[in-house]
């Protein structure tokens, strides 16, 4: 008998996953353990090893197909063997295309000879329930039946239903109708298909910006004495040496938090906010693959040893693409530090749906009246603090970067307390 | 009610007192020296006797042996199926069969396995060499014989027919293929007809009313032999059976019949063992003191009952033998009270908690099997040595038969692995017979020139006439003649056919549908039975497995509930328990009263589609009539065909042309699509037909919407296609008929489209049916059928919100709990 292998379930939170590369191919024979292919999560890569032994019969999802966790991906069995029972039902695949003509279908239901009356019931935002017939000729028709206003028993949206947007599309159909562009006659270019973790970067930011009204602030402060520490710590050597700048940020972020919770807080909807006890601090990290957000969880409560030793690890994980789905969420307040590629200011996104991200900029030298009124060159540090202005004003922002500033330039008062 | 019977009042009134004769009891008391004297027995028939007894007896304990100790004779072997034992019974077995012959049809108790072993042996006695040889050749394409021959070396043809039918039989126990019923039967089933061991049955006192019909079977049709009814002394309290004492000693068969007017040609032998299944019929759970005063109660004739003592072979011989020349003089029916005892529990799970070791031991000590060869060893008839080489002969042949039985190797059971459709295939015989016999059918005047049927002719067969004008009632040939043509043209083809009921003959039927037939067929061919639906349909049951044709009446759906066992048990289940062996050509009429309240008013489809092995319809045009009794009356499998009292009248609107004059047959299984539609689909059954219709006429003035129609003039079996094909067109389905909503045929067939349909629906298919209700007085009837607005608000509540419409009868999904949980 045939056997499925099927989409791991990566983490709890984890839905659906994205085949990467197929190690095999059909005909192979495999055995178990033998890696099958590759995916992606959100953002980490992982190799699914065979769970049958024979031949590999037949695989249900072309590389880049995204694929619902635990639904049947291929089938291993004996050679010739008919396995189409194994073949999944469900639509898992984002990329099946939809027809391009619509097809007809033979037969006509009943439209009553006036529109109907029945107005739709739906509550805004609750997904009406689509009947098995109307949902069949929406595919087939490659229009949205979602969209359709519902007219039948408890607000289920029917057949006629989807004949009616059918007749006159929705505008908001047209936008979301697949359109089919004309290969040029030339190759000036190459599509690519976004990988899981550009998809679900291209989402979350777009999401956010979309949303949120987000705004940023930019200060800086004098970096004098987090410079000499540093200098300090690399002097002696060991896992100190390897704490960095970057490192006695996070610190300071997570202590200077505690006294501002709008920021360390998740936006539940537009009227209602979450906020957290603890500091659970996204990071940024740069991959191959693209950005990555590692979460230092409970950051408030560890030294800055720990800080630095777990973001060392994190970074590590999120670059390999090993780690764990569950590490990748959670975050209440991020990081994003762009200061070694020289960036002297920038606006960068919230991470939904926190409601803050501070951008941790180039050091520069700028020039300040000293005391005797004699100039004098200081080492400044740039802060640039995106903000969700539905939960925090603006005052309060300044506020916590003010003392943000303040902390990191006494940084030596702040570990001692 | 014939008019030719005058009921005077000064008859009936008159003073005077009822007088009974005396019934004998245990008369018999020659010796055996007396008998061989008297020349009525040769020296081997005693000894035969004997040897006939032990192997009934060997064959008991073998099974006993195998069901306790799962081992008999070094013969390990599991059997889990049911062992009802009558060890101690005997000579009250052999004692009856030994003047029996192949064309005597004898019917089990519910314990007859040495009733069956008796009548085979005895048969066997009586048929030559090539009379067995080609019975056992013929039997299932020799298959069994061919088993039996690798058992070995055999003395002669009787000793391998003797072979054949105890491995028969054992393998049927068994269950395996080899069994005379392919095992579908099993030990409450077994039989072989050949020898005129006709079936026996689970049910208790099953073969009352079955043995009844295969007498009337050979009445009607001068077959030769007579019938033997076996029933257990429990058994006379049940209903049935005295239904059928009834059936057998109604007075017309003298005073009416024109013909094969001689009384009817059964034994009722009653086995009196004392028990039930442990009560003691004497002295406890019953009270007739002996049981051969029962058919005092029955017939002035008393049915020339005795008692006789079943404990002494010559005795049930010499009682048989007077039986036998009352019936072959047309002077049945007959009865005797065979008494005998049981050493064996009811089953082996019985622990013989009520009677004592004591009874039992005493009962021991006149064992035949011991004191008949003791008497013949005393008049010198045998010695001792002869006894024990009997007892040795059917020691060895038993445990050869069981070693051959038990081996799954030589006995294989049916592969359900291989073959899935073994049962399947047996469930229905679908044949096509013209006619069981090819004798001139009997009737009083021919057909052509019956007025009944003339009349029936004459008639404009469709609703409208050329001109679109709707044709006057009185001129309009209807569902009522439909099925009377189809009777009269069968009734002048197929000689066995017959039909019967109550009032079927004068009155013509509660519905007129055998209006005139009187006139036309003597008695014997169609005649009012007694106020017994369970004799009523069990006699058909009796009369069709003999070779007959019957088409019985139970006026009113509700009397099926009279019948439930003859329906359910015994009509249903013959073909498949005998491995097709049995055809079933019964057609059982049954009528949905209107108007008559909660009792006459039940449309019971459900029931009767719910029972495998019934072929279950209900036409609801002249056209679905006609040709369904057409195919019902030529089929070989039992059927139920439903009526509807509110449609007899109704004219053919829907077939184009009308009825046609000629032949023809629908096949049951077929639907009729009445009217064409592409938005919503109305299925049917029974007169609710034309309430849909009503809707569906409303549905297209009111709100632009065309109803697809199917009426369902079958339901078992049901082709889909039909009904997949229009679903799959609309995606809207109602379901409409007058059965009571919960458990309504038609909630099966919601499932079914609901499965074979899903992604085409738009809505769940709504089931309309009666409510779960009593049948309140026809008064309100609107309150409890559907109506065409219930199927209307169906629509616009559950299945496509309608322009403007407001539902009246409407159902909420909160009310459809609430009904529920109060099982309203």
């Amino acid at each position: 008998m045939a056997n499925a292998v099927i989409m791991p379930k990566a983490g709890i939170t984890v839905e659906s996953c994205i085949i990467g590369n197929w190690e095999k191919k059909v005909g192979d024979e495999v055995k178990v353990g033998d890696i099958l292919f590759t995916y992606e999560t959100d953002k980490a890569s992982f190799e699914c090893e065979s769970t049958a032994e024979g031949t590999l019969l037949e695989i249900f999802f072309d590389e880049g197909d995204e694929v619902p966790c635990l639904v049947n991906v291929c089938a291993v069995g004996n050679k010739g063997e008919d396995c189409s029972a194994l073949r999944p039902s469900v639509d898992g695949a984002e990329e099946a295309p939809a027809p391009v003509e619509k097809a007809e279908p033979e037969a006509v239901a009943a439209a009553p000879a006036e529109a109907p009356a029945v107005q739709s019931t739906a509550a805004e935002g609750k997904k009406s329930p689509v009947s098995p017939r109307a949902k069949k000729l929406a595919e087939r028709a490659g229009v949205d039946a979602s969209l359709a206003t519902p007219t039948g028993p408890n607000g289920r949206i029917i057949e006629r239903d989807v004949r009616a947007i059918m007749e006159n599309p929705p505008v908001a159909a047209e936008a979301s109708a697949p359109v089919a562009a004309a290969a040029p006659a030339e190759e000036e270019y190459t599509d690519v298909k976004f990988s899981g973790i550009r998809k679900a970067i291209s989402k979350s930011m777009h999401t956010s910006l979309s949303t949120m009204a987000q705004l940023t602030h930019n200060t800086s402060f004098d970096a004098t004495t987090i410079l000499e520490y540093r200098k300090a710590l690399k002097a002696m050597g060991g896992d100190y040496a390897g704490i960095t700048l970057g490192d006695i940020v996070l610190y300071a972020v997570s202590r200077t938090l505690k006294n501002h919770p709008d920021l360390n807080a998740h936006m539940l909807d537009d009227t209602s906010i979450r906020l957290f006890k603890h500091v659970n601090l996204g990071v940024a990290v740069d991959t191959p693959r693209g950005l990555m957000v590692p979460t230092i969880f409970r950051a408030d409560e560890m030294s800055l040893l720990e800080i630095s030793k777990a973001v060392k690890e994190l970074a590590a994980q999120c670059r390999e693409g090993n780690i764990s789905p569950d590490k990748l969420s959670g975050g209440t307040f991020t990081v994003s530090n762009l200061g070694s590629l020289g960036v002297e200011s920038f606006s960068p996104v919230i991470n939904p749906p926190q409601t803050g991200i501070l951008g941790v900029c180039k050091t520069i030298d700028r020039v300040r009246k000293a005391a005797d009124g004699s100039i004098e060159i200081y080492p400044a540090m740039c802060l640039s603090l995106t903000y969700d202005h539905r939960a925090v004003d603006g005052s309060p922002a300044s506020r916590f970067q003010k003392e943000l500033g303040e902390n990191l330039e006494n940084f030596t008062v702040l570990l001692a307390k | 009610m014939p008019k030719s019977l005058f009921v005077d009042p000064a008859e009936v009134r008159e003073a005077g007192k009822v007088v009974f004769k005396d019934i004998p009891v245990n008369q018999y008391n020659k010796t055996i020296k007396e008998e061989l004297k008297s020349g009525k027995y040769k020296r081997e028939d005693l000894i035969r006797i004997f040897r006939d007894m032990t192997v009934l007896r060997e064959f008991e304990t073998m099974l006993n042996l195998i069901k306790t100790q799962g081992s008999y004779n070094g013969i390990d072997h599991t059997y889990p199926g049911p062992a009802h034992l009558s060890t101690g019974q005997e000579a009250a077995c052999v004692g009856q069969a030994y003047l029996l012959d192949e064309n005597d049809f004898a019917f089990g108790s519910h314990r007859s396995h040495s009733e069956i072993l008796a009548k085979a042996l005895s048969t066997i006695e009586k048929m030559s060499d090539e009379q067995l040889m080609e019975v056992m050749e013929n039997f299932l394409d020799g298959k069994c014989l061919r088993a039996t021959e690798k058992l070995g070396e055999c003395k002669d043809k009787k000793e391998l027919a003797i072979r054949f039918i105890l491995y028969g039989t054992l393998s049927e126990i068994f269950a395996r293929e080899t069994g005379f019923h392919m095992g579908m039967g099993g030990s409450m089933h077994a039989f072989f007809l050949p020898f005129g061991i006709y079936p026996n049955n689970a049910i208790v006192g099953g073969s009352g009313t079955i043995s009844t019909g295969a007498a009337l079977f050979k009445k009607i049709n001068d077959k030769k032999g007579i019938v033997v009814c076996n029933v257990g002394d429990a058994a006379m309290a049940r209903g049935p059976v005295w239904e059928a004492l009834n059936f057998a000693a109604m007075d017309q068969y003298k005073t009416l019949w024109e013909s094969h007017n001689d009384g009817m040609p059964i034994l009722y032998n009653i086995f009196n063992n004392s028990y039930g299944m442990g009560d003691q019929t004497r002295g406890e759970t019953m009270g007739q003191d002996r049981m051969s005063r029962i058919a005092s109660g029955v017939s002035p004739t008393q049915f020339h009952a005795e008692t006789v003592d079943g404990y002494n072979p010559l005795a049930v011989i010499d009682a048989m033998e007077r039986k036998l020349e009352l019936l072959r003089n047309g002077q049945g029916p007959v009865m005797l009270e065979t008494v005998t005892y049981r050493y064996s529990g009811h089953s082996v799970s019985d622990q013989n908690a009520y009677r004592t070791k004591e009874e039992i031991d005493t009962w021991k000590e006149v064992d035949p099997l011991v004191t008949y060869p003791a008497k013949l060893v005393e008049a010198g008839v045998m010695t001792e040595d002869e006894v024990n080489a009997i007892l040795k002969e059917t020691s060895d042949r038993m445990t050869m038969i069981c070693k051959a039985a038990a081996d799954p190797e030589f006995s294989p059971y049916c592969d359900f692995n291989k073959d899935p459709a073994v049962v399947e295939r047996l469930m229905y015989s679908n044949e096509k017979v013209e006619k069981f016999d090819d004798r001139e059918p009997e009737y009083l005047v021919p057909k052509e020139e019956a007025e009944g049927y003339k009349k029936i002719k004459s008639k404009v067969r469709n609703s409208v006439d050329e001109n679109g004008k709707p044709v006057s009632k009185m001129k309009m040939y209807n569902l009522r003649d439909a099925l009377s043509e189809v009777i009269y043209d069968r009734f002048y083809e197929d000689p066995t056919m017959i039909a019967y009921g109550e009032d079927c003959r004068d009155w013509g039927g509660a519905f007129a549908v055998y209006r005139g037939m009187m006139d036309a067929l003597p008695h014997s061919r169609i005649f009012n039975s007694p106020l017994a639906e369970g004799a009523i349909v069990g006699t058909a049951v009796g009369y069709a497995l003999s070779g007959g044709r019957a088409l019985v009446e139970l006026m009113y759906a509700d009397f099926i509930g009279c019948a439930g066992d003859e329906i359910f048990n015994q009509m249903s289940k013959w073909q498949a328990m005998s491995a097709g062996i049995l055809k079933m050509p019964v057609v059982l009429r049954v009528s949905v009263g209107s108007k008559y309240g909660a009792q006459h008013s039940q449309d019971w489809t459900a029931l009767c589609a719910h029972i495998p092995g019934l072929k279950v319809c209900f036409p609801a045009t002249p056209w679905e009539a006609k040709g369904l009794m057409e195919t019902a009356l030529k089929g070989t499998d039992p059927v139920v065909f439903f009526e509807s009292q509110r449609i007899y009248d109704i004219g053919e609107q829907f077939h184009e042309g009308g009825v046609p004059e000629e032949r023809y047959e629908i096949e049951i299984g077929d639907v009729n699509k009445v009217r064409d539609g592409k938005d919503v689909t109305i299925i049917t059954i029974g007169a609710a037909l034309y309430r849909a219709v009503d809707a569906a006429k409303q549905l297209s003035e009111k709100y632009g919407m065309e109803a697809d129609i199917i009426n369902l003039h079958s339901l078992v079996p049901l082709d889909y296609t039909k009904i997949v094909e229009s679903v799959r067109k609309t995606g809207k389905v109602v379901l409409v008929s007058d059965a009571c909503a919960r458990g309504s045929f038609l909630n099966d067939v919601s499932k079914n489209i609901t499965e074979l349909c899903f992604d085409d629906l738009d809505a769940p298919p709504v089931v309309v049916g009666a409510r779960n209700w009593i049948t309140p007085p026809f008064e309100f009837d609107e309150y409890f059928f559907p109506q065409a607005s219930w199927i209307i608000d169906a629509i616009n509540d559950k299945i496509v919100p309608l322009n403007g419409h407001v539902s009246e009868n409407g159902c909420t999904e909160a009310e459809a709990l609430r009904r529920a949980k109060q099982g309203v």
